[in-house]
């Protein structure tokens, strides 16, 4: 279940102290030696200054993030204050599953250093909390006993594969000669020689390519714990940006020109125009929020033939690079987290479990992503995943993804930036200008559940940022608020106007999930076009994320002017295939052997070949585990689901109860139908009135011996008939002259009767 | 004689106490004890709804069989048995609703509020609109999980008719949150059309667990008979023992009759469904008095007679004589005409056609009052106007149709009290 934090929050004050150290004027930015941090209440300023390691705000209260301070700047206006760090872990944050991989039970104080290239280490400087000691121990010696609670100790390092002895060298900031001792609490004076950061930046992309593409390789198997995860996504991001800079080359702003109006512009101009005054330096700062200023993205996994539309920015445009694809390929990694979470939770004995896994056809993703998708879907998914992180550039997105193998990653697995949220928004309408937004959550606990949500009914609460949650209709932790109509209804237009305009006021980007978006049809579209209307709009930092079952929809009901303002990117999702089929059955079951090979090759084949729907699919499994159940108590062997046992439930499932139907009827009911077929035969028509069946009734009543009906009695058995829907009837009051077709065809009306 | 009265005394008592043993039994009002013939369904559904009410898993169940098959005295049984279990008592909400009554969502998520009793949680707050109901309703349903929320049975009777309300949303919901873990929940419809699911739209198609229990009875005739003994007989522990002795014995030798098994076996015939078979025995029930205190043939002969009387006919019967001159007159010209519709001059005609062939046995009626006993008719429904764009048409060449075979014309000539001869002969002759 998501948490909301409804903390107490400490009003914090930042300042400088003393005067910028050193000036970039490309970045147009503002080095600075030291903070000091004033809270509310307390009479003493915390100041943190270079070398120092301090605390970052993050979703645990109780264990803040902890990072070495190794920059500290501001922007022209002097608004945002941004840090640079050099992040620790804690236990807790390292994946569940790895963390065996320690050996030993970790100490309460004990942190690791975090060596992940990938990672974003830019921070809101409004973020750090205050400044903690922190201890080197060298490997071979313990913990040293009886200091305070708050020293920090750390020991060895994690590189997010393993643990590994610290060099405690690393400790040191990059410049150490000129940095102050870890853990001195004096302010630093001396100067740090400024970098050119245009150069290092472009250094530093091609690190993080190379980084994240190992990471990419490595962690499509491994669960990542949310802090790196988060961590890692906001890097992803910000590198994206970073090598679409080093980049921007004619082939970029050829596809540019495409998208937007802004002719012969570089992409740092178009950015730059798009953002107003905001200078490059802000979007960089922008990019890096708190780790509580997450904004996540759901989708909801629902039916297969889904259509993605995807309305981005007009001045997202599709990167040509390939490097980086493949480094967001990697990020989508986070997913895996809840899974897990829920594996263990699941660990049940193997039937229970099984069933109750299946049953939850939820969007939960499981860790091991169930099943590959077709290869044009993976293009399309990462075409989407490239617009949503090249809005990364104006916008600050932080996706949780998880990084899935390559080629055997599920697409809307991938999409799924917010590996657990099973949160999701269904937009339904009821009247014509009134919007219903549906949030759903479900089971999945996720660390990071504050999200971000336009609620397009009340856009009075729109999120603010770090605070918590977004919607008014957000449940609380109790009872759900109702919501109180305290303004009169408003137009969909007027409501998403309002919404934007205080979204604006956010440094966040939304990201707007409808779906069964076809139900949001109306006469006029209105709700339809201000809804793509919207992220056309300057500074929108909207995502608009539809799903619908129906593969042509903008062609079929959207009118020119919403059609036009759809983004380009569409997804299909066809029907699984038998092979997508077994490996999402698979991956529920969690490998628990409960299935024969053969049981469930014939179930997902069986489904594949009619529909392809996998709630189907998990229906069939859960039913011949019931099945296998009640008959368990039998001679069953293996105690595993045989194919008889899906056989059984196959045929439940899929036999037309028609037939059945027909060889239940009592003695007139089916001479009725007798009389109808030779009726239709008589007349050459698929059409006969009551009238004229009921002669042939009363003709067949004689020839079989039987007391000819009368009429009434007549009327109620077509009536009977007509009421399981045998026959299709016109109203009764028709009486005599109730024309009378049938809904099942001939031939199997007299199967059914000649099996008798 | 003294006696026998003193018996009588008890007898009345006796048949009064039976006559309402009877009644619960054959109204509906009192579930069987045990479902008949439907046992493996009945273990499925217990076990579906056990599984919810105590393991906490969500499901979705459809009852699908034709009228009177028994569906909601399945749904009844397992319910008692379910509710018998005290965790489960304590535990389960049941939510009742019925397509019929809850005509479109809105009003069918009032009922759901006020059956989970979330008026009060409500308070004063006035909800606005359908959707701050429903969001508010899921959010209840939502925050829930599997293991601490209560479960919640949703039993939708007519279940077909939810299907046609507006993009059917209460069913997706519903539906939906069956599906997900999310608060427990049992979806069981009810619904005698076979294509109910023909009838969901895809997204809510696919949110059902296509779990379809059909209640398809197969009973031979010689346990239908069996099913009639068991209705009919008093149970052991009736307060008068030899009372009980001697309606059992009344009841074994009444099913052993010959004449008593064709009535069954028609009645059998036309359908297999209880619900007939009650209304039958309840008839022949009601007529058991003190003066004869036991069930017998004539009893249920004439429950038959009265239950598979066709019901024109006996209109037929209340007709004055002009009227059924006219009947026949029409009939002349369905023959006549292969069905074609008729007007009020052609039938007057052909009425005027017999009276001069047989002026001698009917009055000469007046234009007018062939028209009003026409008339007569036509609010009988007997004939109907052909439904036609042309409504400015005089009223005597207005084409109409009779609603009556040919069949149910002459038997009620047959037994229409005092027919004259001349008017019997005219009906049975090929033509006017």
């Amino acid at each position: 279940m998501s948490r909301y934090i409804t903390r107490l929050r400490m009003r914090r004050a930042y300042k400088w102290n003393g005067r910028p150290v050193s000036k970039d004027r490309k970045l147009k930015r503002q080095y600075y030696e030291s903070m000091s941090i004033s809270v509310e209440g307390k009479t003493e300023d915390v100041t943190v200054s270079l070398g120092q390691y301090i605390l970052i705000e993050g979703d645990d209260d109780d264990n803040p993030f902890v990072a070495q301070l190794l920059k500290l700047y501001t922007d022209d206006s002097g608004k945002k204050k941004t840090a640079v760090v050099q992040w620790f872990v804690r236990m807790c944050e390292v994946p569940q599953n790895k963390r065996k991989l320690l050996g030993r039970d970790p100490h309460p104080q004990e942190i690791f250093f975090y060596q992940d290239r990938s990672c974003d280490n830019e921070v809101d400087g409004e973020t750090i909390l205050g400044a903690v000691q922190i201890e080197y121990v060298p490997v071979e010696d313990p913990f040293p006993k009886g200091k305070s609670k708050g020293i920090l100790f750390v020991k060895l390092l994690w590189d997010t594969k393993s643990f590994r002895a610290l060099n405690p060298e690393l400790m040191q900031p990059p410049q150490s000669s000129k940095s102050p001792p870890p853990s001195s609490h004096g302010t630093q004076t001396r100067a740090l020689p400024t970098p050119d950061l245009s150069v290092m930046k472009r250094a530093m992309s091609g690190i993080l390519t190379r980084g994240s593409m190992s990471t990419g390789k490595m962690s499509s198997s491994e669960a990542e714990s949310l802090h790196s995860a988060s961590k890692l996504s906001a890097a992803k991001a910000l590198s994206a940006k970073r090598r679409s800079r080093a980049v921007s080359g004619p082939h970029v702003r050829k596809k540019l020109d495409l998208c937007s109006p802004s002719k012969n512009m570089t992409r740092d101009d178009v950015l730059g125009e798009i953002l107003d005054e905001h200078t490059e330096k802000t979007l960089t700062s922008k990019l890096n929020t708190s780790p509580t200023g997450r904004i996540s993205i759901s989708i909801r996994l629902t039916r297969l033939n889904l259509n993605e539309e995807e309305c981005v920015s007009p001045l997202s445009s599709h990167s040509p690079d390939k490097p980086r694809l493949t480094a967001y390929d990697k990020d989508d990694a986070t997913r895996a987290r809840t899974p897990s979470r829920r594996k263990d939770a699941l660990r049940e004995p193997a039937l229970a479990a099984l069933a109750e896994e299946e049953h939850e056809y939820s969007p939960v993703q499981t860790a091991a992503t169930p099943c590959s998708k077709r290869k044009s879907a993976q293009l399309e998914s990462s075409r989407i995943r490239k617009q949503l992180n090249l809005l990364g550039n104006t916008v600050d997105l932080q996706s949780d993804g998880e990084d899935g193998d390559d080629d055997d990653c599920f697409v809307p697995a991938k999409i799924d930036l917010q590996s657990s949220s099973d949160e999701e928004e269904e937009a339904k309408i009821d009247s014509e200008d009134e919007l219903i937004v549906k949030k759903r959550r479900g089971s999945g606990t996720s660390r990071s559940t504050e999200k971000t949500r336009v609620s397009a009914r009340t856009p009075r609460k729109t999120p603010s940022k770090k605070t918590a949650p977004a919607t008014p209709r957000t449940p609380r932790h109790a009872t759900p608020s109702i919501p109180s109509r305290s303004a009169p209804a408003k137009k969909p237009g007027n409501v998403l106007e309002e919404a934007r305009v205080s979204c604006q006021k956010l440094q966040e980007t939304t990201v707007l999930l409808v779906d069964e978006l076809d139900l949001l049809w109306t006469r006029k579209q209105n709700v339809m076009y201000n809804l793509f209307d919207w992220p056309t709009r300057r500074n929108a930092r909207l995502v608009v994320l539809t799903i619908a079952n129906t593969m042509d929809l903008p062609e079929r009901i959207m009118i020119n002017r919403v059609a036009s303002r759809l983004g380009l990117t569409r997804m299909s999702f066809q029907p699984y295939t038998f092979k997508q089929l077994q490996q999402i059955i698979t991956s529920r079951l969690n490998r628990v052997k409960a299935f024969e090979e053969d049981a469930l090759q014939l179930v997902s084949r069986k489904v594949a070949a009619l529909s392809g729907d996998a709630r189907r699919c998990l229906d069939i499994c859960r039913r011949a585990t019931e099945i296998c159940e009640h008959s368990g108590s039998q001679k069953n062997s293996s105690g595993l689901v045989g194919m008889s046992h899906v056989m059984e439930a196959l045929d439940e499932m899929f036999s037309s109860s028609y037939i059945a139907a027909i060889r239940c009827a009592s003695v007139q009911e089916q001479l009725f139908l007798r009389a109808v077929i030779a009726e239709f035969r008589r007349l050459g028509l698929e059409e006969a009135t009551f009238q004229q069946v009921f002669v042939q009734h009363q003709a067949l009543c004689r020839v079989e011996g039987l007391q000819p009906v009368n009429v009434s009695e007549g009327l109620t058995v077509c009536q009977r008939l007509g009421s399981c829907r045998l026959l299709l009837l016109e109203g009764s009051r028709l009486d005599l002259f109730l024309r009378i077709r049938l809904n099942v065809s001939q031939d199997d009306v007299l199967f059914a009767l000649k099996a008798d | 004689m003294s006696k026998r009265r003193s018996a009588a005394l008890t007898g009345a008592q006796g048949v009064s106490l039976a006559q309402k043993l009877l009644r619960e039994r054959l109204c509906h009002q009192k579930l069987p004890d045990q479902p008949v013939g439907l046992d493996s369904q009945y273990k499925h559904m217990l076990e579906l709804l056990r599984r919810t009410a105590v393991h906490g898993e969500s499901n979705s169940v459809l009852i699908v069989g034709p009228r009177g098959s028994g569906k909601t005295m399945l749904l009844g049984c397992v319910l008692r048995e379910l509710m018998s279990l005290r965790e489960v008592q304590k535990n389960v909400l049941l939510v009742e609703l019925n397509g019929l009554l809850q005509t479109d969502d809105k009003i069918a998520l009032k009922e759901i509020t006020r059956q989970l009793h979330l008026e009060n949680v409500v308070g004063d707050k006035v909800f606005g609109s359908f959707a701050e109901n429903l969001a508010f309703l899921l959010e209840a349903l939502k925050k829930g999980d599997k293991s601490s929320s209560r479960p919640v049975l949703f039993v939708l009777d007519e279940f077909d008719l939810f299907a046609h309300h507006k993009n059917q949303t209460l069913l997706y919901n519903l539906l939906d949150v069956s599906q997900s873990a999310q608060t427990p929940v049992a979806v069981v419809g009810l619904t005698c059309r076979l294509d109910v699911l023909e009838l969901l739209e895809k997204r809510v198609k696919s949110r059902f667990s296509h779990r379809q229990i059909h209640l398809f009875s197969s009973l031979s005739f010689s346990q239908y008979v069996d099913v009639v003994r068991a209705q009919l007989s008093l149970p052991p522990d009736f307060p008068d023992p030899k009372f009980s002795d001697e309606w059992n014995h009344s009841v074994t030798k009444l099913c052993d009759d010959k004449t008593v098994e064709e009535i069954l076996r028609r009645n059998f015939n036309g359908s297999k469904d209880f619900r007939s078979l009650h209304s039958l025995l309840f008839l022949a029930v009601s007529r058991v008095s003190v003066s004869h205190s036991t069930l017998r043939e004539a009893d249920l002969i004439e429950a038959c007679r009265l239950i598979s009387a066709d019901s024109k006919a006996n209109v037929l019967h209340g007709l004055s004589i002009l009227e059924l001159c006219l009947i026949i007159a029409m009939k002349h010209l369905n023959d006549t005409y292969d069905g074609e519709p008729f007007n009020f001059q052609m039938v007057h005609n052909e009425f005027k056609k017999f009276i001069q062939r047989k002026s001698h046995s009917i009055h000469k009626f007046e234009k007018p009052v062939v028209m009003k006993a026409f008339e007569h008719l036509l609010q009988l429904e007997l004939v109907r106007p052909v439904d036609s764009g042309v409504c400015k048409v005089q009223r005597e060449y207005q084409l109409m149709r009779l609603m009556l075979e040919h069949g149910q014309v002459m038997e009620a000539l047959q037994k229409y009290p005092q027919c004259p001869t001349d008017v019997k002969q005219w009906a049975l002759s090929a033509f006017g």
